[in-house]
């Protein structure tokens, strides 16, 4: 009965219906793409660097956007593991890849959710007014950096500070914790790593893929191995394909993996996000903008809301920060769409949809991190590509991801 | 305050007659107006304060609103769901004197054009706005904002540039899933001050300036609540330009109609002036309903005074202060001037009465009540 549809409608009016309006002072998204995820330690990108992703990548991404460089006022790069979370190389990566000086640079580190505060940080200073383009990116080399040159030095006596001491918890522990605070099964979770598994890999058999991934150049070494560096010969490659998915995985194989952070523990590398390289962009302008250079627009960037959370249980973040940036946004978890939540480990991110009650149709429908990998810094940028092309015209997206010392982190976007 | 139960059926409109001054027509509907027939009622208020039922007409569907004819003190038209208009005439009984019949979902308006008096305008769910004469069957002029808004030079421009957003800027048509209301005009009226001029508002959100003798009759097209609907809108009797709006974002606004961009302006590089990049700003708003607003009204008899009928209600006077002189000034008379809470279900329906003491109302609603009473005695 069309009379009493229209009269609900007007009593509980949709912040959906607000938040579908095109406005031209509204962020919208022009592009965004990532490197295919490499194996760390052993994949395309295990000898070259941050920088070196970062510049091919950008590269590419200026060519593949067609975007006018001089256009662009601020770049903002999120990176965990490097020294100064990259301030300088990333920096350089910019200006070698072709972005003119002329564009302000600056790198972001809110650990696993950089890649998205890049992104949003520069939605916020086009919405604001400060600029009217930039780029939000992420980029990680976890061959490079991963190791015990990452853990944190703190004043000893601080060490036995019971805040403090949280915060240093190793993140597979926090999954533990995670785990058992909130009976979360093994085998549950070897299910749902398997159910990652089985959906990346058929993702990149079709080649799904294909057109979020710019292809960039890369080197590695033959033979290389830690006591002999720079012996082996010097071989060039295009890396365009993920190395995290592979064929065959299932519960009952993941059930055999031996739990890695503690005996009796339920954490293996199974049910884990993978170590692993790669970079991602997204290139936000004001919509009135793009509009008069005639970019095609892809999106329009919503809100972003950032949570803390107890740092024992990191993982959990998604489970307050979804329902924060649902709220102040208005919408429901039946308005969106798509998820893309991360995957750092199997019972967090099972925790955090299950609170939210997000359909599993709907969550990480080309698989997440654990088979596709979840270099730090990038991840945040990563999730833009990857849930674009998942949602048709008019729909909603949310990304999010947990943060190591007890965060949380969600944001909302609309394919256009 | 007076009172009188229409009932068995729900208030949806209510106007005081242009000739008496203790004449009210109702328009309602049997069941909420969701299913079933509707009933004109004419109601009479006598010396002692008593009110009652001098006329009815019942009809096949629900009546959705009710104008008197400027030109015949015996004549009303009503706004029926079956998408029909009727004329009634009090010395006529049984049977409606006319029934134009052109629209083809629910009519949700009807409003008599006040200075040319010769003419009528009714809107319609099917998303056209008829300009009718009680005279003849067939309708004078169509509009039909989604026609206008598509065929307008500046988007014309725009398709042939890019050939990219043929849609009407800033709408969201085709993105609602489930019902949607983007088409459905709910509010239209003539002009005070001009006999060919008419606003009318949408689903959509939009606002829109009409002039009827134009040869493309889109003068202004504006968002006014931020892409939620807007349910009513309405001149005021004093100042030409200015026009209030409500929708279902809870807010009453003020608009100058000078303030807003013309609708060439735009560029075929951007659909919307590049200076105009956060859409129109009200010249004042006023907020205070707790669910959508319904019906705005002017004041006949200040240029200051409007009132709100609201889903939560309740209906509302607020004293907008909005003009040049008093635009730096920040004193206490301004804002919510009373609100009139006796109402125990949706408010639909409200009018100003023109002859009586400046202040009398009236309200209609879904608790098969009409109230009449005097605003300036209502608390705060």
């Amino acid at each position: 009965m069309d009379r009493l549809n229209q009269l609900a409608g007007q009593l509980s009016p949709s912040s959906k219906q607000a938040l579908l309006q095109k406005n031209p002072d509204d962020v919208v998204i022009v592009g965004a793409y990532r490197t295919a995820m490499t194996k760390g330690g052993r994949g395309g990108f295990k000898d070259v660097g941050s920088d070196w992703i970062l510049t091919k990548f950008l590269e590419a991404f200026l060519k593949k956007t067609g975007v006018d460089p001089t256009l662009i006022e601020d770049v903002a790069v999120g990176n965990v593991l490097n020294r100064a979370a990259g301030a300088s190389e990333h920096r350089g990566a910019c200006l070698a890849a072709g972005i003119p000086n002329s564009a302000a640079f600056y790198a972001v580190n809110r650990q696993c959710s950089s890649g998205l505060m890049a992104v949003s940080d520069i939605a916020n200073k086009i919405k604001c007014g400060e600029i009217d383009c930039g780029i939000g990116a992420g980029v990680e080399s976890m061959s490079a950096n991963y190791g015990p040159q990452s853990i944190p030095k703190v004043d000893p006596e601080l060490q036995e500070n019971e805040q403090m001491a949280k915060c240093l918890i190793p993140m597979g522990i926090t999954n533990e914790n995670v785990a058992e605070k909130y009976s979360i099964p093994r085998a549950k979770q070897d299910a749902f790593a398997a159910e990652s598994y089985r959906k990346a890999e058929h993702a990149v058999s079709l080649g799904l893929f294909k057109s979020e991934i710019l292809p960039i150049e890369a080197y590695t070494r033959e033979d290389d191995d830690d006591d002999d560096e720079g012996s082996g010969e010097i071989k060039k490659s295009i890396v365009d394909t993920d190395e995290g998915p592979r064929k065959g995985v299932t519960a009952e194989s993941l059930g055999k993996l031996r739990p890695a952070f503690k005996p009796d523990g339920v954490t293996h590398a199974g049910n884990a996000s993978q170590v692993s390289d790669g970079a991602a962009a997204v290139l936000l302008m004001r919509r009135s903008l793009a509009e008069k250079h005639g970019y095609p627009i892809q999106g329009k960037f919503v809100m972003c809301s950032s949570v803390g959370v107890p740092p024992e249980i990191m993982g959990i973040g998604p489970a307050v920060a979804i329902p924060s940036v649902l709220k102040k946004t208005g919408l429901t978890v039946s308005d969106v769409d798509v998820f893309e939540v991360n995957e750092a480990f199997a019972a967090q991110c099972l925790y955090s949809a299950e609170t939210c009650n997000i359909p599993s149709d709907k969550l990480n429908i080309n698989g997440g991190a654990i088979a596709l990998g979840h270099p730090l810094g990038c991840t945040g940028a990563r999730q833009y590509a990857t849930i674009l092309p998942l949602l048709k015209k008019g729909q909603i997206g949310l990304t999010s991801m947990c943060i190591g010392t007890g965060m949380g982190a969600a944001s909302i976007l609309i394919r256009e | 305050m007076l009172s009188f139960r229409t009932r068995g059926y729900n208030g949806y409109g209510v106007k005081y007659s242009p000739f008496f001054d203790n004449k009210l027509a109702v328009a309602t509907a049997a069941n909420y107006g969701l299913v079933g027939n509707g009933k004109l009622f004419i109601l009479g208020i006598d010396n002692a304060g008593n009110i009652h039922q001098e006329n009815s007409w019942e009809t096949q569907d629900g009546l959705f609103d009710v104008a008197w004819s400027e030109l015949n003190e015996n004549q009303v038209v009503v706004a029926s769901g079956d998408g029909l208009v009727k004329m009634f005439d009090l010395k006529v009984g049984q049977f409606p004197v006319m029934n134009f019949k052109e629209h083809q979902r629910e009519v949700f308006s009807v409003s008599w054009n006040l200075v040319d008096k010769v003419n009528f305008v009714t809107l319609s769910w099917d998303g056209t706005i008829k300009v009718w004469s009680p005279n003849r069957q067939d309708s004078l002029v169509t509009l039909s904002p989604d026609h206008a808004a598509q065929s307008s030079s500046s988007v014309d421009a725009v398709a042939a540039a890019g050939g990219r957003n043929l849609a009407p800027p800033m709408s969201h048509k085709n993105q609602q899933p489930g019902v949607s209301t983007a088409h459905c005009i709910y509010n239209a009226s003539f002009s005070p001050h001009s006999p060919l001029t008419i606003i009318s508002c949408s689903g959509a959100s939009h606002v829109n300036v009409w002039d009827i003798r134009a040869p493309k009759p889109l003068q202004l097209d504006f968002v006014a609540h931020g892409g939620l609907e807007c349910l009513s809108c309405d001149w005021n009797k004093y100042k030409p330009t200015i026009i209030a709006t409500g929708g279902t974002d809870k807010s009453v606004r003020v608009w100058d109609l000078r303030m807003i961009a013309l609708i060439d302006l735009p560029t075929p590089n951007s659909l919307l002036p590049a200076y105009h990049t956060r859409g129109p700003t009200p010249l004042n708003e006023f907020l205070g309903h707790d669910f959508a607003v319904r019906k705005v009204t002017w004041s006949p008899h200040s240029g200051k005074e409007l009132m709100s009928v609201s889903y939560d209600m309740t209906a509302r006077v607020w004293i907008d202060q909005s003009d040049e002189r008093a635009r730096f000034l920040n004193n206490a008379t301004s804002g919510c001037r009373g609100v009139m809470r006796n109402h125990r279900e949706f408010v639909i329906g409200c009018d100003y009465s023109l002859w009586g003491d400046p202040g009398w109302a009236a309200t209609t609603g879904w608790d098969e009540m009409v109230y009449v009473w005097d605003s300036k005695r209502l608390q705060r």
